[in-house]
């Protein structure tokens, strides 16, 4: 099992090829409860690579004494303490950006993108290919709420990132900061990836 | 009269107002898995609704009687180690994630060898689901509401007791269910549809999710009514 | 999921307790380090943590009590007493977290601190007060989860200004434009129910206090220094 891919494969994996919002449809709840904005996005997606590091890390360094059973245990028990120290640290440091997230921090504990890594890289792998497999999904998943959070900022208030982007006679449309907004922009930017796939398979098809 | 009012309000609120998956966006795992058809729907939605109520009732508990500060569990046993002015102020709440994820975790596991064991038809309908749900955080989400209703509340009056938590957490599993049921029911007709190749799945799973949650946006304000239909201040 | 399972399949007692044991030693180990961990963690940020939360109200409160101008002019003498007070009501008592601002030895006024539910989610409102409550001197919006665009304007100061000065005499009433009489409330278009909720919430609050609010009953957080 050691032989798994290598620190530049994982690492580029998790930006597109294996994306984990797009392509492995992990951490819903965040991509879509947080992305009204491109600042808590922003926040989110480097709270959850904190973890992700963390984690992937720290279980890599003890992949040798994991038990099997026990392993579950072990994840949460990491991932939990993660993020408390993170919850804490937005609260003491970043206390309106903490206020706003609200329950969305502590709900990275069953943020499914952070066990999965375990799990599948973390507790096989080094601890250097734990990590680069680690800052390699966070990209990826920090260019996915990206690509949610300015689409709906720029059209639901005609900001970016708080910054008046559009003229202000933008009518802002409000629905796309509302819940049904996320929705929407998740549900088509997926399926138009999907569609971008489709053709470009298409087309190397015909030429090989 | 005015508890009872509370407690219908807290329940419509977090089944139709709040709805957790249409407003909240928790549990969005298994609104988009699980929700091909009406039966499995159900049954997803039951299990979530009974692990939801016994994890509302144990983080209730556990917050109350060892998590917060100045709690009485805690208290007395930090009595034995310094004075008891001091033993007041002991403040565990950074544990409550850990905690609440661990009750989650065996709670679930609990349930299934109790309803594998003693109701085999039950089972049958939805235990299957029952790993499933240890990471959704339709789970998790009720016990932190509970947690902001219980802890560093400024009025102590305001603070929930177990019935509200035990009610906000059962009736956020019933929203869920409405929510995954609904769209099940939405699916199913969809299989007739002729829908692009590339947005079949979840792709469409989320684009009808949005039309739900924008049609569940016509219960936002119900509640400031209801409160004053029923005899309160708004 | 099988798996773990069956490995909670009875063993004999006592070698269940041994394996057990062996087995869970690292679990244990690490449930130590984090619990060290987190107890740091919580010695070195509970406290910014909690000056946070005050901080958030204090900067408001020259603004609420002395006008809009003073926040920029940062006003010297200015000292602010958070505590807390319990006002006995028929029915549950309501507790509400006050300020006592005194300017240069002179009590300047009072910040409030309430909490009510607004059309989306809760509101939390600070209200600022004259000396003995007769008249509201400013309101704002501490955390709101209202529709953008249209309920979040409670948080804005044209809205927010209408409160200034009001009476609390007689309780606040809101109409739909062109406010006249001098304790009428104009409601922001398209969100008359979150209007309400804010007045509401003011109307709630200057009922309870009117009249009672005194440094005598209040229980401050800390040592009030006495001017005589």
């Amino acid at each position: 099992m050691t032989d798994g891919p290598t620190p530049t494969e994982r690492f580029i994996q998790g930006i597109l090829p294996e994306n984990p919002v797009y392509r492995q449809l992990l951490g819903l709840c965040a991509t879509l409860a947080v992305t009204n904005g491109l600042k808590p996005a922003m926040t989110m997606a480097v709270a959850v690579g904190f973890v992700l590091l963390s984690a992937n890390v720290i279980i890599s360094l003890i992949r040798n004494l994991l038990k099997p059973h026990l392993r579950i245990v072990v994840f949460t028990l990491t991932i939990a303490a993660f993020v408390t120290i993170v919850d804490r640290f937005l609260g003491a440091y970043m206390y309106q950006m903490s206020k706003a997230l609200g329950p969305y921090i502590p709900l990275i504990i069953v943020n499914c993108i952070i066990i999965c890594r375990c799990e599948v890289c973390a507790s096989r792998q080094s601890v250097f290919t734990a990590a680069a497999d680690a800052v390699g999904q966070t990209i990826g998943f920090g260019l996915a709420l990206a690509s949610i959070a300015v689409i709906r900022e720029l059209l639901g208030t005609g900001m970016l990132a708080g910054i008046q982007v559009l003229p202000a006679a933008w009518p802002s449309w409000v629905i796309m900061v509302l819940p049904p907004g996320a929705f929407l922009t998740f549900g088509l930017l997926l399926g138009l990836i999907n569609w971008v796939d489709a053709v470009k398979s298409a087309k190397q098809g015909r030429k090989g | 009269m005015g508890y009872l009012v509370d407690i219908f309000l807290i329940a419509v609120g977090a089944a139709l107002i709040n709805n957790f998956v249409l407003y909240y966006f928790v549990g969005i795992c298994p609104f988009i898995g699980v929700s091909r058809r009406v039966d499995m729907a159900l049954g997803m939605g039951g299990a979530v609704t009974f692990v939801i109520s016994i994890a509302a009732f144990l983080s209730w508990t556990l917050t109350t009687l060892v998590l917060m500060p100045g709690a009485p569990v805690t208290r007395w046993v930090a009595g034995f180690f310094m004075s008891a002015d001091r033993a007041a102020t002991v403040d565990l709440t950074i544990l409550t994630y850990i905690v609440y994820i661990f009750v989650i975790a065996s709670s679930v596991q609990f349930v299934e060898m109790y309803v594998r064991k003693f109701y085999p038809q039950l089972y049958k309908s939805f235990g299957v689901f029952l790993p499933l749900i240890t990471t959704n955080c339709a789970i998790l989400f009720a016990c932190l509401v509970i947690m902001s209703h219980v802890v560093g509340v400024d009025n102590p009056a305001e603070a929930w007791g177990l019935g509200k938590s035990l009610v906000l957490g059962f009736f956020g599993g019933v929203g869920f269910t409405i929510a995954i049921v609904i769209m099940a029911g939405i699916r199913e007709d969809l299989d007739l549809c002729d829908i692009p190749e590339s947005f079949k799945g979840a792709a469409i799973t989320l684009i009808i999710g949005g039309i739900l949650a924008m049609a569940f946006m016509g219960f936002t304000g119900v509640d400031s009514g209801l409160r004053v239909a029923l005899g309160g201040t708004p | 999921m099988e798996e773990i399972l069956t490995d909670n399949t009875p063993v004999p007692s006592g070698r269940i307790r041994n394996s057990n044991l062996a087995q869970a030693w690292l679990v244990l180990v690490l449930a130590l380090i984090i619990g060290a961990i987190l107890a740091a963690v919580q010695v070195r940020l509970s406290p910014i943590i909690a000056a946070n939360k005050l901080n958030e109200t204090l900067e408001k409160v020259p603004e609420l009590v002395l006008g809009a101008g003073s926040a920029a002019t940062r006003p010297s003498g200015l000292e602010v007493d958070p505590g807390t007070v319990k006002i006995e009501k028929d029915g549950p008592d309501s507790f509400y977290s006050v300020f006592h601002v005194v300017s240069k030895g002179a009590p300047a006024g009072w910040v409030v601190k309430t909490v009510g539910q607004g059309y989306g989610d809760k509101i939390e409102l600070l209200i600022g007060f004259n000396p003995d409550i007769t008249a509201i001197t400013g309101i704002f919006v501490l955390g709101q989860k209202e529709t953008p665009g249209l309920g979040a304007n409670i948080a804005s100061l044209k809205w927010r200004q209408q409160f200034i000065g009001k009476a609390t005499a007689r309780p606040l009433s809101v109409v739909k434009g062109g406010a006249s009489a001098p304790n009428e409330i104009d409601a922001i278009t398209g969100a008359t129910i979150s209007s309400r909720s804010v007045v509401g919430l003011v109307n709630r609050t200057t009922k309870d206090l009117a009249g009672k609010l005194a440094p005598e009953i209040v229980r401050f957080s800390r040592q009030v220094k006495k001017n005589d």
